[in-house]
């Protein structure tokens, strides 16, 4: 895996093609046509008054958004990229603590008052997402409108997969652990489809590389997934979801409470 | 008539606010004391009143539905129970339970959140906690992951022993298994393993800490990480910083 910084934004073709890659979504994915569900959330008038600070970006895999410590100079509304958050420990990744696409907002320490990120934020499937400067994100947040209103909900709904995760983390084995993750992604990518090495979901997972290959190997004999050379395809999302813990559904709700 | 209590409370955050927004609240904060044991709030709970601790301590706990408990997080008097209101949510998912018995500072939900409606410092320091319990919760992802039940175990006696005012916890090893959702045999074993590097003592389920400052050069980097992320907040509003930080540049 070799993260690369993006030093200046790229407002680019982010949203050409999303009408195309939107007739693949399979059906029981909660797909917003505008892209971030929590934006899509503000009132017609609001999102009017705030797209001139919006820009599309797109976003490749392994981009990081902030190092661990870096100060936030932009946050990030997701459309189907979705973004990984992980700790590091000594300067190396250790595990992801959360995971952000549609539902929320990268960069969420702004909204409680911290200006720097205690995170690393790693693209790990490439998409596209909204992003806003730091000062328009925190003068909306003193106007304490309806994207305030929105970002405390979400300010919830994170803090509530982050316990879940801290529990997944403690409890579950790296099997179901793994089903979760790949279910958190398909829901957060809107495609059944997956771009990743084993490296990198061990990472994820703070597991070793033997035991995701192991879990990989298993549900492809089981006829869950397709794998091969860094492309995953879930053929059987409901298999999945039998395979996953419990903590899939729990996060999942959550994540479906933005509608 | 009820005496309105008075400042410096032992409190952080009710402590760091300023005369103003302290007297909106204070006829509507009530002293409280609680038992070891006692649930201040069960998971999917309603919050009536929020709670701010000032010599209790509370353990943040997530029960699965097989039973298994683990501990996402402690709060004592650097914070407050019941962040939850002050998202939008009435609820909360975390089970909350006194792990050190003291007193606290009871106020109601209602008042709460009002006085975080204004948009204020009380706002302000609410929000910057909410980060800090964020952090500790994920960083004990990271730990419950990485590390050994006996660095876990360290760290825990750490916290704890942070927000209790003696060097002896009243500790069985049950519910220590509980709280870092481990068996009791491994409990005993990290324990034993402490002991016998002269960090704790551990004697008919009182642990006492020895050496704290060894136990400090032990333990894992995730209790540096989530005390700087506190000492962050406490500086802040000990200098008064919080508005400063959060207005426009």
């Amino acid at each position: 895996m070799c993260p690369r910084r993006r030093p200046i934004p790229v407002p680019g073709n982010a949203l050409a093609g999303r009408a195309a890659s939107l007739s693949n979504t399979p059906s029981d994915l909660n797909m917003s046509p505008l892209g971030s569900r929590l934006l899509a959330s503000l009132p017609a008038k609001e999102y009017s008054r705030l797209a001139p600070q919006l820009k599309p970006i797109t976003l490749s895999f392994g981009d990081v958004l902030y190092e661990s410590g870096d100060t936030i100079s932009y946050v990030y509304f997701p459309n189907d990229a979705i973004i990984s958050l992980l700790s590091t420990l000594n300067g190396k990744t250790s595990v992801e603590i959360g995971m952000i696409g549609n539902e929320g907002m990268v960069g969420i320490s702004l909204f409680m008052g911290v200006d720097r990120s205690p995170t690393r934020a790693l693209v790990h499937a490439a998409g596209s997402a909204m992003m806003m400067t730091s000062m328009a994100a925190q003068q909306e947040v003193q106007r304490m409108g309806d994207l305030y209103r929105l970002l405390q909900r979400y300010t919830h709904s994170f803090l509530t997969q982050v316990c879940y995760l801290s529990t997944c983390n403690r409890f579950h084995a790296i099997d179901s652990r793994l089903a979760r993750w790949l279910l958190m992604s398909r829901d957060r990518s809107g495609s059944n489809e997956l771009r990743l090495t084993q490296e990198f979901m061990a990472e994820m997972l703070g597991g070793r590389r033997e035991g995701v290959n192991k879990a990989i190997g298993a549900m492809q004999r089981n006829g869950i997934i397709e794998y091969s050379r860094g492309q995953l395809k879930i053929l059987d999302s409901p298999a999945l979801q039998r395979a996953s813990c419990v903590c899939y559904g729990l996060i999942k709700t959550e994540y479906d409470s933005f509608s | 008539m009820t005496v309105k209590p008075q400042r410096p409370l032992g409190n952080w955050l009710l402590d760091a606010l300023p005369d103003a927004a302290y007297e909106r609240l204070a006829n509507n904060l009530r002293p409280v004391s609680f038992s070891l044991g006692e649930v201040i709030y069960e998971s999917g709970g309603k919050i009536e009143n929020v709670y701010f601790p000032t010599t209790s301590h509370v353990s943040l706990l997530y029960t699965m539905l097989n039973g298994s408990t683990a501990e996402m997080g402690l709060v004592g008097n650097e914070g407050v129970l019941g962040v939850a209101l002050f998202m939008g949510g009435e609820t909360t998912h975390n089970r909350a339970v006194i792990q050190g018995s003291g007193e606290a500072l009871k106020l109601k939900a209602k008042a709460a959140q009002e006085e975080f409606a204004r948009g204020g410092e009380f706002q302000h320091l609410l929000l910057r906690y909410t980060m800090c319990l964020i952090t500790q919760i994920s960083q004990t992802a990271v730990c419950n992951r990485l590390h050994s039940v006996e660095k876990r175990l360290c760290r825990w006696l750490l916290m704890t022993h942070d927000r209790t005012r003696s060097d002896e916890l009243q500790m069985t090893q049950e519910f220590i298994s509980h709280m870092l959702g481990v068996r009791r045999e491994g409990v005993t074993h990290a324990a034993g393993s402490l002991q016998q590097r002269g960090l704790i003592s551990y004697v008919r389920g009182h642990i006492k800490i020895v050496d704290r400052p060894r136990l400090e050069q032990y333990v894992c980097e995730c209790y540096e990480v989530v005390n700087d992320e506190h000492a962050r907040l406490h500086s802040l509003a000990v200098l008064g910083h919080a508005k400063a930080a959060h207005a426009l540049r």
